[in-house]
């Protein structure tokens, strides 16, 4: 099935093991912002313009491949990615259904629509929702507003959300999932956030002890290494 | 968090989702495990064994000499192993690592392994960092689904224990390679050792039967558990044994520890314990008195039913007067284990807090087990009291035992606490037509009404309407007594004014889980009918070349309330599991 592991497309059978990485992100906010519609788009590129609520949770797949840039500057290797993109219901009832699911997630794309003042004042709950039930206290996020394409019903100016965003300290991204614009530089940046992040956990032990005073580490080498000029 | 909230249809599609993600969680822990094997042939590739000591100089990873002055190697700050040259891994222009170290590193973030140390710090409460909510959640409603309706699609009957112990096995091997330990490897070691905290659930089980994790010691641990289990299911109160002495020390030795380890977990083994388990009468022997400690005491206990949450509750009061758990230092720290015999599976356990440095423990605890009332019937409930010391065998005080099929929890004044005195591990009676859990039918039901075309608007199938009462019989799980021989299974529906319908599937031959997909109809009932009915199901082994073939088990099916989501619900299929009861008098189909 899979002799072509480097050919990757969203239609393509995706149930081998055949990656080097399963991200899961997550997309979360108010009830009709287009969060289905947003992963939708970003799986299938395609647009669905009708509207069904999600019952609790659902999830999409799609395999990417990413390219790190090494540390060096160089063009670092290519991995491929699996991303599992959980959708969750934005309306309240489900709520401590998909509150619960936060906590599976390694990254957060929260969303609001354009168009709903209302929707981008629930982003602070929503933020606080993230802090309390996420893996850890700051994880990574994407702010999203949804909806560009609707320029004359826009509610939310593009100054307020990126204030809001830099005060939290995190990327915003205006998208149209109608259009597609800037659906897949938000995901790909928040991927880009993961990627970084999981480095940083895997090394921060071992920059931790080399800063820290007196460590296992460097105390634990045998007698015979101090007899070692070089 | 559970599914109980949501509608009919929205749980299914939950639980499609689940699934799904089920699906996709399998794919990546195989991927999982094959990183983690590549792991580990790479670090005994490069394995430096004590014997082979630092003096040498030689590279750990390479084996290569290495030099006084040039090419001497230098050590790696992940291993503080000696490296030379080429087994380096750059990480930064500052930095580097040694191959194996590398590779640790890439698997860490690989297998999210990363992931769930950041989680792990976050919520350290969590029994199992590994669990995902969509696998609790479906863990969860399969217990829930155990006991309660189905929907019509089957439940995933998965063994939900088997990632982690696929787990372990790539890990196993990584405990015994001789290398020295040093930062990154006890790394490893956590990792190692979280893992196997999450087989016993409970960490206190860990540290309390430290000798479990060793692997003979556990396969025959566990064989012998499983037949205690099925033993100790079908005990009665038995006064007379409390005075009753066991006369050689070395039986007494191998008593008490086959009942020790008749409590331990066994859910992990219940997969396979058919072929485990011996005769029953040869194992009767090994569970008779445990007499390590004498029992003495009392238990106070009060049991009550919610028909409106369908739970049965427990409630434990306190003991009194205990004998001591650990007799030298007079020592005693208490707690009380509850099991609905002869559901003995991990999962049902209830227990107690452990209160410390008293014989005569305040529990007021109340311990709760969803189950639908008319299963309560054929379960008995089993009360007993253990002694929990950290890294200690934990030491059985006494048990009660109390039969619930003639309980009324309908009546109030049963409600009350009372005191039930404790007594030692009941001696298996020896022959009659003792009743004897022979394993599991496992069931779907349906009752479809033959008017049902014409009346497509309505809910529910009128009392008096005829229907068709459709019984399949999925499988048989664990019967003990047949190994490699066929069986057939009749059943025999019992409707009021003495009808009775009987029908048989063909044999299955199979081995002792045969996988039935077999069908009894029976036609032109009427669901007024069903209200009274009940469903007797045979589970017989053919024996081609005699005459009389043999009955294994029993298992009925009766009383009102399992009746009525059959009858709300008509064209539904409902999943059953009953226990098997085997019984002892030989009858002919």
């Amino acid at each position: 099935m899979s002799q072509f592991p480097e050919r990757f497309s969203a239609g393509s059978t995706m149930t081998d093991g055949d990656y080097d990485y399963l991200i899961k992100l997550l997309a979360l906010g108010d009830s009709g912002v287009g969060k289905t519609t947003f992963l939708y788009r970003y799986t299938d590129n395609k647009f669905n313009p009708k509207f069904i609520t999600t019952v609790g949770i659902d999830f999409r797949e799609k395999r990417v491949v990413y390219t790190a840039n090494s540390p060096n500057g160089t063009t670092g290797k290519s991995f491929k990615v699996h991303l599992q993109l959980w959708d969750t219901a934005g309306q309240e009832r489900f709520r401590s259904l998909t509150t619960a699911f936060f906590r599976d997630a390694m990254g957060f794309l929260l969303m609001f629509d354009l168009t709903s003042q209302q929707s981008f004042l629930n982003v602070r709950n929503w933020m606080s929702q993230l802090q309390a039930n996420a893996y850890c206290e700051n994880p990574d996020i994407v702010l999203v507003g949804n909806k560009a394409d609707l320029a004359d019903q826009r509610e939310v100016q593009e100054k307020q959300a990126k204030e809001l965003a830099d005060k939290y300290g995190i990327p915003y991204f205006e998208t149209s999932a109608a259009t597609g614009t800037e659906v897949d530089k938000a995901v790909v940046t928040l991927l880009d956030l993961v990627m970084k992040r999981m480095e940083q956990c895997v090394d921060k032990p071992a920059l931790d002890a080399q800063n820290g005073e007196g460590t296992s580490k460097l105390d634990a080498p045998p007698v015979n290494e101090k007899k070692c000029a070089c | 968090m559970d599914l109980s909230l949501l509608q009919a249809l929205e749980r299914e599609k939950v639980l499609e989702v689940l699934q799904r993600d089920k699906t996709l969680r399998s794919v990546e822990e195989d991927r999982i495990r094959r990183l983690k094997l590549e792991l580990q042939e790479l670090r005994r590739r490069g394995a430096k064994s004590f014997c082979r000591q630092y003096s040498e100089r030689t590279c750990a990873r390479c084996q290569r000499p290495l030099g006084k002055f040039w090419n001497s190697g230098a050590v790696c700050r992940g291993c503080s192993h000696r490296i030379c040259s080429k087994c380096r891994v750059c990480v930064s222009p500052h930095e580097w690592k040694c191959t194996v170290c590398h590779a640790y590193r890439d698997v860490k973030i690989k297998s999210g392994e990363w992931f769930m140390e950041e989680r792990a710090k976050k919520f350290p409460r969590e029994t199992d960092k590994h669990d995902t909510i969509g696998e609790i959640l479906l863990r969860s409603y399969q217990r829930l689904s155990y006991i309660a309706i189905v929907p019509p699609t089957p439940p995933p009957v998965q063994n939900v224990f088997t990632p982690p112990f696929n787990r372990l096995s790539s890990w196993k091997n990584s405990k015994g390679s001789p290398k020295p330990f040093t930062k990154s490897m006890e790394d490893l070691m956590m990792s190692f050792t979280t893992r196997i905290k999450k087989i016993s659930k409970s960490q206190e089980d860990v540290r309390a039967e430290p000798d479990l994790l060793t692997v003979e010691h556990g396969s025959i641990d566990r064989s012998q558990s499983d037949t205690a289990i099925n033993i100790s299911a079908n005990q009665v109160p038995c006064f007379q044994s409390l005075f009753k002495r066991s006369k050689e020390q070395v039986q007494e030795r191998r008593r008490s520890s086959s009942a020790l380890c008749g409590d331990e977990d066994t859910s992990q083994s219940s997969g396979y314990s058919g072929e485990k388990r011996g005769s029953s009468s040869s194992t009767s022997t090994d569970c008779g008195l445990i007499e390590s400690s004498g029992v003495t005491g009392e238990l106070e206990l009060a049991l009550a039913y919610s028909f409106s949450s369908s739970c049965f509750e427990v409630v434990v009061g306190a003991c009194r007067n205990l004998t001591h758990g650990d007799t030298k230092k007079k020592k005693c720290h208490p707690y009380v284990k509850v099991y609905l015999l002869p559901d003995k599976s991990q999962s049902t356990k209830m227990k107690t807090a452990v209160i410390k440095n008293t014989t005569d423990p305040i529990f007021q605890e109340t311990l709760q087990r969803s189950i639908a009332r008319e299963l309560l019937a054929s379960r008995t409930l089993q009360a007993s009291v253990w002694h929990s010391e950290t890294l200690r065998r934990k030491v059985f005080l006494g048990e009660v035992l109390i039969p619930l099929d003639s309980w009324r929890f309908e009546d109030s004044s049963t409600q009350g606490l009372m005191w039930y005195p404790l007594c030692p591990k009941t001696e298996q009676p020896q022959g009659g037509s003792v009743e004897q859990v022979a394993g599991e039918l496992l069931l779907r039901v349906k009752f479809s009404s033959l008017t049902q075309i014409c009346k497509l608007n309505s809910t529910g199938i009128g009392p008096y309407e005829v229907g068709q009462f459709t019984v399949v019989i999925i499988g048989v799980q664990n019967l003990s007594s047949s190994k490699h021989t066929s069986s057939f299974i009749k059943g025999c529906l019992a409707l009021p004014g003495e009808r009775e319908m009987v029908q048989r599937t063909p044999v299955v031959k199979k081995g002792p889980s045969p996988a039935q997909a077999h069908q009894l109809t029976f036609s032109r009932v009427t669901p007024h009918e069903l209200q009274d009915a009940s469903l007797q199901l045979e589970v017989w082994e053919h024996a081609p070349f005699s005459v009389a073939d043999k009955l294994q088990g029993t298992a009925t099916l009766h009383g009102g309330l399992l009746w009525q989501p059959l009858q709300q619900a008509p064209n539904v299929w409902h999943s059953v599991s009953l226990p098997l009861r085997a019984n002892i008098n030989n009858r002919k189909p």
